[in-house]
């Protein structure tokens, strides 16, 4: 494997190797994972995410029988839900789990039916469930590093504002911020990056990245930028963890990724359980 | 002296839909002086507090307020988020930049200090509404909008945050807009109360409210009775004390 690598000498050469666009992708995904699913937990808005990528089936259904790129399907999919979501009159009963459980798994559903109606051979059937990282293309990670940069512009130019209304609504909306609108920039964001994780992580185990390793990182942290710092290597960790344990064992890469970070998750709540009880 | 005039509201009206939540309300805010605004549930008194800091702009009426008017607004209800790892400086750094002195003056003016390292999770409620209400003093304000800021502290921290209230508006020389349900606690520290029942039922010095015949029939004498004795309560202590400057009422 790494012979390849070495004797390519130009980029693209390089980017044949599917090791190396995997290991792009993965850490392309980690970048944005750990900001975007800081301000989820903070929000508690882990379980839209789920929704989206569930729906997102039907997304990729509706994209291969219009013979588009998959991915557009679930962005129309994943925006169409958010702008209906945004259209009811008060959108955190509109959050509500069961709308949003309700949406979910018609998407899920609906999406399965689709995709059953197409021959065989287009769909996997297995990689859109849960992602299918060993298989990145170029055009993958084109769109993916897109993504990230448009994410990652958008978070850094919007970032103290998504922490004031993650820390509290009220004083945020009293200081002038425009709490909605913000929340819905949000929303938007968060359909956007359901729609490229989809590639690596699955529709089923998108949530998983953007909870597990914050979830690690909120055991310690002391401030919102070092928890979003913290959670990268976190997922970094899983990252590794996951790709290795994916060649070592043969084991699926996006699953294997999930059971590395809840293994990281749990090492560490050992470490601070153990930490705290000397401290008392 | 005439106190400097900070804002002037005329004629206020706000409906949402059919509603009628605010009926022709006029008032002014001086510097320096305490108004507080005092209703039954659904009086209209927090779409006030909001219509006053600008946060509702679709009101009929009018509101003039002095050039550069700097307004530092604590909502009634402030949830802050306990999932999130935030200590009490980045939580007074929010929204604006603030210097560290500045920080450091404001939690000292309400005592509060000693929690600058502190997690904001683990304070008490009354910790919690201290660093709250040092945060709306920051950026020097001539008007602080305080709605309902003692909601779910106990009775002693109730009379020391209405005590903190006086000596900050003494110390800034901001005007002080302060929304109470404690009618007794608050009425010896103010200038000025409204007595807001979607319309103004009446307003002026608290002595000549609390024997109006609109009070009488919202609160009962009982209240107006209460707040005689708090009233004389207060001028006892203030005797002896002596500390806090500036609150007769003449």
């Amino acid at each position: 494997m790494l012979t390849v690598v070495t004797r390519g000498t130009s980029m693209t050469e390089w980017l044949d190797d599917f090791l190396v666009r995997s290991v792009i992708a993965g850490l392309i995904m980690v970048a944005i994972a750990a900001p975007m699913g800081c301000l989820m937990v903070w929000q508690r808005l882990a379980f839209l995410s789920d929704t989206l990528g569930h729906a997102a089936v039907m997304g990729v259904g509706l994209g291969l029988l219009l013979e588009v790129t998959p991915v557009f399907g679930v962005l129309a999919v994943a925006l169409l839900i958010v702008f209906s979501l945004n259209r009811v009159d008060s959108f955190n009963s509109a959050l509500s789990e069961t709308t949003l459980a309700i949406i979910s798994h018609t998407g899920l559903a609906g999406g399965i039916i689709l995709v059953g109606l197409l021959p065989a051979q287009s769909v996997n059937l297995e990689a859109i469930l849960f992602g299918d990282l060993l298989a990145t293309t170029s055009a993958d990670l084109v769109r993916l590093l897109i993504t990230t940069l448009v994410l990652l512009l958008l978070l850094l130019h919007h970032w103290r504002s998504f922490v004031a209304v993650s820390v509290s609504r009220e004083i945020a909306q009293a200081e002038g911020i425009e709490v909605r609108k913000v929340q819905f920039l949000m929303y938007i964001m968060i359909a956007l990056l359901v729609a490229v994780m989809m590639k690596v992580m699955g529709v089923l185990l998108i949530a998983a990245m953007l909870v597990i390793p914050t979830t690690s990182a909120r055991l310690f942290s002391r401030s919102p930028e070092q928890m979003v710092a913290v959670s990268a290597l976190y997922g970094l960790g899983a990252l590794a963890g996951g790709i290795s344990s994916s060649f070592q064992f043969d084991w699926q890469t996006g699953p294997a990724i999930v059971v590395c970070a809840t293994l990281l998750m749990l090492v560490t709540l050992a470490i601070t359980r153990i930490f705290k009880s000397h401290l008392d | 002296m005439p106190a400097e005039l900070l804002l002037r509201a005329s004629n206020l009206s706000y409906a949402v839909g059919k509603r009628v939540i605010l009926d022709g309300i006029s008032f002014e805010l001086k510097r320096a002086q305490i108004t507080t605004v005092i209703g039954p549930n659904g009086a209209g008194k927090t779409t006030l507090t909001n219509i006053v800091s600008g946060l509702i702009n679709n009101f009929e009426g009018e509101i003039e307020r002095a050039p550069e008017l700097r307004i530092g607004y604590l909502p009634q209800k402030v949830y802050v988020n306990t999932l999130m790892p935030l200590s009490v400086l980045p939580l007074l750094r929010l929204t604006q930049n603030s210097s560290d002195q500045e920080i450091e003056h404001a939690l000292a003016q309400t005592g509060v200090s000693y929690l600058k390292q502190r997690q904001v999770r683990s304070l008490s409620e009354g910790e919690l509404k201290r660093v709250l209400l040092a945060r709306t003093t920051l950026g020097q304000p001539d008007l602080i909008v305080l709605d309902e800021p003692t909601a779910g502290v106990d009775v002693s921290g109730e009379i020391r945050m209405y005590e903190l209230i006086g000596e900050l508006r003494t110390e800034l020389q901001c005007g002080v807009l302060l929304v109470s349900h404690d009618l007794h606690l608050v009425m010896s520290k103010t200038d000025q109360v409204l007595c807001l029942n979607q319309h103004l039922c009446c307003s002026g010095q608290p002595e000549s409210v609390s024997q109006h015949p609109e009070y009488l029939a919202l609160f009962g004498q009982q209240a107006a009775d209460s707040i005689a004795i708090y009233a004389h309560h207060h001028d006892h202590e203030h005797d002896v004390d002596g500390g806090h400057a500036g609150h007769q009422h003449d």
